[in-house]
This record gives structure tokens, C-alpha cells and sequence, in this order.
């Protein structure tokens, strides 16, 4: 079942790119639109996008940078360790659900390492890589969405996001309990 | 909230670097200026057309221990070094880092940033081979790194931006080719049932509902060379929706947080990492993970929906009489 779900899927992924440039450009030449030129017409947005990220970009990620430099996620998860413990989630895996907002590269070398030191098949390699895949780096996604459109006030929008982080974390926990546990 | 989100993370950084460094001081771990002893066993003869001496650094485990105030499981150190006497007569010590270093000189070498770990010479005795020596100081570690990240980290927020032109420029030729074909308009009329419940503010045939839904699409399909053009696509037509420019709307919002949940089918980087190292079904995480990222998806649409009734968040998307008056 899981075996023939994961072919789908990935045989979706693999065509999904060149059937849509196929589809999107075909339905342009059939309505008679002129591809090359409307094609270079939107191209050019690309660069402008792109530049106004930057300062958003900046702000959030040298900030990202300087926390985690400072060592000072170590305290946060010294304290917050009692509390996790309660939930039956495990001290070594609190780190990567504190940085899996915060970075991406980063939590994947946390995830790495984890799976490396307890093997990947074992209850906090699979837990980790779980933990991984349920959520998205919310930080990051916040400045460059927002920033591309030049949101300075972002509203609820990291509250809510943030919410999402918790409740994926928990939801990986609980299953990962229910299914892995021995 | 983000206000102060960004200030925490910058204060209990620069703060915890500080107090960190503080404590270095007090408690001296690296033991500065301080002389190493140790016994030197030459490997190789010193020759004038190879004038160092080769060979190897012995430290009882014990005395090492005791020298760093530390406990570690290590037996008796021993470790490749090379001696060199330089012009002024003094001489210094390079020792090798590798796998068999103890853990406490390795943290040594890598807050100094080199392979090697450099010392000088206070005394070495060739008979017997009773060496003392002095390792480079190391003092505001964390400090240091904390100023080391600040450059680092907003040179690599323009390396990213800067790598997105490429895949934005194609996402958004080919996008607004189906634009201008009504090939998104199309779309939008298959999928109105739901975008319309999740974003009532937009028109149900507007272009911002066809880039959503083609940006949750690709995120399913782990397509993310795809989705984050598309998303910033559909970001940009939300935008022109939005009464008050800088100011993020509930749409904008809810758009957001079914981003940063991460809703996708295979989770493709946690699946090839488990397999690079060695695990026996690699693919056993895809139905933990979509259900925990349906868990982050539903808990996010959630607060996303009920914090927008808050009348904080209200007001801020109000237009101000002065503002509205000015223009």
C-alpha cells in the first residue's frame, strides 16, 4: 500500500513539471497568445522579486544566526526539558522541534545527526525524521512571502504559524508513539 | 508579534554570548597561559634539510584530566605534533587534529577556526623528552561567533534571495502565459468550493485563487523550485486586494500558515537522508509525517482564523481616517 502510494506520487512528481510548462504554454499558443513575448513579459518580474526579499531576509536571518550562535538554545531546551519530558517526548529531539521553525538547513543537520548517533530506523530516528517532515520553516517562508509584497506588518500570521509548528510536533510525537513505540 | 519575536532572538543571543564568555573567564576551561605538560617522542630525526623535530605528544589521561579540571573516558593522549625552532629562536608547536583528539582539544581547535592547533614552546628537553608548552590563548568565544553569524548569515540571506531570480523568472513566464491564455481563470472554477470557505475576502475567480492552488499543488508533490514562485505569485495578487499596503490581510495570512505547515505527499529530504544513512525502509516516515503535518495544518487554519477576529488584529488591517482622507 505504502509501497504503491510512494511510486504514484513520485511518478506524478517526476512528469508534473514538464506536463504543466507543456500545458500552460500549449493553451497559450492555442488561444493564439504570443508565448515568446508574454513569456519574457512575466520573466522580468523575477528580478524584482527577488531583490525586494533581500532586507526582509536579512533581518530575519541574521537574527536566526545570532541565537544560534550564542549557544543559547541550550538553556531554552534545559528549561523547557521537564515540561516535554511530561508528553513522552524525548530530551534529545527537543532541539530540532525548537529550530525546525527557525531554520532549515539547520535542523536538517540536527535531524542528520540525530538518525546518525541513534541509527535511522531506531524510535528517535524515525521520530526525528518525522518531526522534520511536518512542518516547514515558518520564518523563513514569513520573510520571503511577505517580503516579496513588502509586508512590514505581519499580523497574526506568526502566532498562527507558530501554532502549526506545536500541534505538528505533538501530532509526530503521538504517532510516532502509537506506531514506533516498543 | 514578529516585533518582538526578532528582538528576543537578538538580545538572549547577544545576552547568552555574553554571560557565556563571562563565565569562560571565571572558570578558565582552556586553561590560558597556562603550560602544558607533556612528554615528546621524536618519530623522526632532525636533519638540517628537514629541520623540525616529528613525533608525537604523550599525556597520561589522568594528568590531562587534571590539568583541565575535566573527567574524560580517554586513555593515555597521544598525538602526531610537529616542533619547529623559528627565526627568533623560540619555538612553537603544531599539533594535528584528527578523530583520536580528545574531545576537549577539539572544541579547542574548532573555536580557533584551524586543522591545527598552535602552541609555543616553554621548554623541551631532546634526551629526555620532557616537553612544556602554552597553548594559543582563546578567550570570548561565543562573542566572537555571535559577530561571525550577524556577517555570515546576512551574506547568506543575499545569497538565497539572489539564487531565486532563475527559478522566479521561469515560474512567472510560464505563469503568465496561462494568464494571458485564461488558462488560470479555468482553474479557479474547479477548486471554488474550497478556496472560497478558506479565503472569503477573494473573489473566487481571481488570479490569486489559481496561483494558491497551483503553490499547495506543488507543495504536495514536493515540487519546491515550483511552489515558492508560485506562492510569491500568488502573494503578489493578494496584494492587490490589499486596502493597506505593508500590512498583511486575513487572506494573506491564511495563505501563509498552510505554507509554513507543510503539507506534502513524500517528504523527500527527511526520505533520502534516512536512506544515505543506511536505514531499511526509509519510506516508513511518509504516513507519520503527513499526518503530523495535517495535525501543524488544521491547528494553523484554526488559530488563523479564530486570532483574525481578534480586535488587535482587526484594527490593524482598519484604514486610519487621516491616512484614508490623505489618499
Amino acid at each position: 500500500m505504502a509501497e504503491t502510494f510512494k511510486s504514484i506520487v513520485n511518478i506524478i512528481s517526476a512528469f508534473a513539471i514538464p506536463m504543466f510548462i507543456v500545458v500552460f504554454l500549449g493553451w497559450g499558443l492555442i488561444k493564439k497568445v504570443k508565448v515568446y513575448e508574454v513569456f519574457v513579459e512575466g520573466a522580468k518580474d523575477g528580478f524584482n522579486t527577488a531583490v525586494k526579499i533581500i532586507p526582509f531576509l536579512v533581518a530575519m536571518l541574521f537574527a536566526i544566526g545570532i541565537f544560534r550562535a550564542s549557544g543559547a538554545m541550550d538553556v531554552v531546551v534545559s528549561l523547557l526539558s521537564p515540561l516535554t519530558n511530561l508528553i513522552g517526548m524525548p530530551a534529545d529531539v527537543l532541539p530540532l522541534a525548537l529550530l525546525r521553525p527557525l531554520s532549515g538547513s539547520g535542523s536538517m543537520g540536527l535531524m542528520t545527526e540525530l538518525m546518525k548517533t541513534n541509527g535511522p530506523d531506531s524510535f528517535i530516528g524515525v521520530l526525528a525524521s518525522t518531526m522534520f517532515g511536518s512542518t516547514e520553516t515558518t520564518f523563513y517562508i514569513l520573510a520571503v512571502y511577505f517580503g516579496s509584497v513588502g509586508i512590514k506588518n505581519t499580523r497574526h500570521a506568526l502566532p498562527a504559524g507558530l501554532v502549526a509548528d506545536f500541534f505538528g510536533m505533538l501530532g509526530a510525537v503521538f504517532i510516532v508513539r502509537v506506531l514506533f513505540s516498543l | 508579534m514578529l516585533n518582538y519575536v526578532w528582538i528576543s532572538l537578538l538580545l538572549i543571543g547577544i545576552f547568552t554570548a555574553i554571560g557565556r564568555d563571562i563565565h569562560d573567564v571565571v572558570t578558565d576551561p582552556y586553561r590560558n597561559g597556562q603550560p602544558v605538560p607533556a612528554r615528546f617522542e621524536q618519530t623522526r630525526q632532525r636533519t638540517s634539510a628537514h629541520p623540525v623535530f616529528e613525533g608525537t605528544i604523550v599525556i597520561p589521561a589522568a594528568s590531562f584530566d587534571q590539568f583541565y579540571g575535566i573527567t574524560s573516558a580517554a586513555g593515555e593522549i597521544r598525538q602526531p605534533a610537529v616542533l619547529t625552532t623559528l627565526a627568533s629562536g623560540r619555538q612553537k608547536l603544531e599539533i594535528t587534529v584528527s578523530d583520536a583528539t580528545p574531545a576537549h582539544w577539539k572544541r579547542m581547535a574548532e573555536v580557533a577556526g584551524k586543522g591545527t592547533m598552535e602552541a609555543s614552546v616553554d621548554s623541551y628537553d631532546a634526551a629526555s623528552g620532557t616537553l612544556s608548552f602554552t597553548m594559543e590563548r582563546i578567550a570570548f568565544v561565543k562573542i566572537k561567533a555571535v559577530t561571525k553569524a550577524a556577517i555570515e548569515f546576512a551574506d547568506t540571506a543575499v545569497t538565497i534571495s539572489l539564487g531565486l531570480i532563475g527559478v522566479m523568472a521561469l515560474w512567472l513566464g510560464i505563469m503568465k502565459v496561462g494568464e494571458a491564455a485564461g488558462l488560470l481563470e479555468a482553474l479557479t472554477k474547479v477548486m471554488t468550493p474550497v478556496t472560497r470557505r478558506l479565503f472569503p475576502d477573494v473573489p473566487s475567480n481571481h488570479p490569486a485563487v489559481a496561483a494558491m492552488i497551483m503553490n499547495i499543488a506543488a507543495n504536495m508533490f514536493g515540487l519546491n523550485n515550483a511552489a515558492t514562485p508560485m506562492g510569491l505569485k500568488a502573494m503578489e495578487e493578494l496584494n492587490k486586494l490589499n486596502p493597506k499596503a505593508g500590512t498583511a490581510t486575513n487572506a494573506m495570512c491564511t495563505f501563509l500558515v498552510v505554507n509554513t505547515s507543510g503539507l506534502t505527499l513524500i517528504p523527500a529530504t527527511a526520505i533520502a537522508i534516512r536512506a544515505g544513512l543506511g536505514s531499511a525502509d526509509p519510506g516508513i516516515i511518509i504516513g507519520t509525517s503527513i499526518f503530523g503535518a495535517a495535525c501543524a495544518t488544521i491547528a494553523g487554519l484554526t488559530a488563523v482564523k479564530l486570532l483574525q477576529r481578534l480586535p488587535r488584529y482587526k484594527k490593524e488591517l482598519e484604514i486610519d481616517g487621516e491616512e484614508a482622507a490623505r489618499g
